[in-house]
């Protein structure tokens, strides 16, 4: 009935190619017009395909975009490194011990203990710590700095105080040290406490090697000073005689057999 | 449902023991430079008029065509750094830019931030006939007065000593108000998705595109299709603008 709109499409100068309209909904409408099925079929022929590639990214490790060299650029990173080599370089003993949250009050005291042996406790970020020591000679100390840390460093060497501050807080364990350029384990630290002091051992070293040449002046002498006792014991032996002598007649015999001797 | 690590746990404790999570170091940013932004004398919108000061005598057919298909004005950023993209063709009239100048002007801070009108004032006027009556009788008389957006172009533009952030939030309510999908972007978001829409085209893995057929009118097609289709290449239908498509 209404298959074709009011005498138009007899009239000249009708375009073939307009579709026969049954109700006349213009172009543009609020409502979403429905569209011919050969278009809703173009349209889905011609949608989007996203690339695929062979193995999906789920199965593969995520890309890491991390830009180091800003890092870098940045002067508080720069004033950390610088630090962190300064306390390698100017202290003869470093410690890298565990450190477990403990109560401020207990870590005060620790490190006021600590401070009075002249023993400095460090905070290091581990980012911060790597890219240094993996660039110094101290690359063996690298696995170490896992997880949190502290950092006890010393210009001098005062293990064995440490050790005993270190036993009275549960929270700090040792992990390992490194005292003049020698990495040592938690082991290797308690053995170098039992260590006798620099100068006793060096005392002892001496005397060790001073033992033979005075034991040389004494084997010298040893003939000598055995005369002169034996000498001695004669004399008083014949001083005891001679007394004996003079005190009664019955001592001659006692003379007599230290003369025979 | 397994939510996936963002990094890999052997990361520095392979044989050291596992990774215990901790905040690392603080980056300091430095805040933004606004050294080089001016604030105009009148930083928030100005009033439109419902009426043209002008009005006009003589009653336009509709012409839709001012609704439909891609904008060709207004469409890059001039002044500011944000602003409210259409998304879809409409009629803004008088309560829409009411609704738009007393939003941004509640929200913004007039100090620090300026706004600025991408589209004119309502100048074409919509006849209106009168509840209740039969069809004919001539057309009606002019009711009011509306401006026609196109998609893709920006309606209003935020700019001045602001972020994104700030002003994100009052823009999308203003945006969800319109009559047209629209979308806050600022002029980053904007290259963006300029640039979303420039690789899709080129890595699109479907050898048919619309382009292609329409323009050989393979199988016929242009007989279901209009001659604006080859202009708009399947993204317009109507009023509306189909993002989903290539």
């Amino acid at each position: 009935m209404a298959a074709l709109s009011g005498g138009g499409p007899w009239r000249r100068g009708w375009l073939p190619a307009l579709q026969l309209v049954r109700h006349g909904s213009k172009a543009v409408t609020r409502h979403w017009k429905a569209m011919h099925f050969q278009r809703q079929k173009l349209m889905a022929v011609t949608e989007y395909l996203a690339p695929k590639p062979l193995i999906p990214e789920q199965c593969l490790p995520p890309k890491k975009e991390v830009v180091k060299e800003a890092e870098e650029d940045n002067g508080y990173v720069r004033l950390l490194r610088r630090l962190v080599a300064e306390a390698f370089r100017d202290n003869r003993m470093i410690v890298v011990c565990q450190y477990n949250p403990m109560p401020n009050e207990d870590m005060l005291l620790m490190r006021h203990y600590l401070r009075k042996h002249n023993i400095e406790v460090k905070f290091f970020l581990n980012e911060i710590v790597r890219p240094v020591l993996s660039q110094s000679k101290y690359k063996n100390l690298l696995p170490l700095f896992v997880g949190r840390n502290i950092l006890l460093v010393s210009p001098e060497t005062k293990v064995k105080e440490m050790l005993r501050v270190l036993k009275g807080v549960p929270q700090i364990n040792l992990l390992g040290a490194c005292i003049d350029d020698t990495i040592l384990s938690k082991k290797g630290v308690e053995n170098f406490a039992k260590l006798p002091s620099l100068e006793a051992s060096q005392g002892q070293t001496v005397g060790a090697l001073a033992l033979l040449p005075s034991q040389t002046c004494s084997l010298l002498q040893r003939g000598s000073v055995h005369l002169t006792a034996l000498l001695d014991e004669y004399i008083k032996q014949l001083q005891a005689g001679a007394e004996a002598t003079a005190g009664s007649p019955t001592k001659p015999a006692l003379s007599q057999s230290s003369e025979a001797h | 449902m397994w939510q996936r690590l963002g990094r890999p746990l052997a990361a520095g404790g392979g044989p050291g023991g596992t990774l215990v999570p901790r905040a690392g170091l603080k980056k300091y940013v430095l805040p933004p430079d606004y050294s080089d932004v001016t604030l105009p004398e009148r930083p928030k919108l100005k009033f439109m008029d419902k009426v043209p000061a002008v009005p006009k005598v003589r009653r336009e057919p509709r012409r839709l065509r001012d609704i439909r298909g891609p904008s060709s004005e207004a469409t890059e950023f001039s002044q500011g750094q944000y602003g409210i993209l259409a998304l879809g063709g409409g009629y803004l009239h008088w309560g829409h830019f009411e609704m738009i100048r007393l939003t941004i002007g509640r929200c913004m801070d007039p100090k620090t931030m300026f706004a600025v009108w991408r589209v004119p004032a309502p100048y074409k006027p919509i006849t209106r006939k009168s509840l209740g009556h039969r069809m004919g009788g001539g057309k009606g008389p002019i009711d009011h007065y509306v401006t026609a957006v196109k998609s893709g172009r920006l309606v209003v533009e935020v700019g001045g000593r602001c972020e994104f952030g700030e002003v994100k939030h009052f823009l999308t309510q203003v945006a969800r108000k319109l009559p047209f999908p629209a979308v806050a972007v600022s002029r980053d978001t904007l290259q963006r998705m300029q640039k979303e829409e420039e690789e899709k085209q080129l890595n699109n893995q479907n050898p048919w595109t619309f382009e292609r057929i329409i323009t050989a009118n393979m199988l016929g097609m242009r007989k279901y299709l209009s001659p604006y289709d080859l202009r708009f290449k399947g993204r317009y239908w109507g009023k509306f603008f189909l993002k989903h498509r290539v």
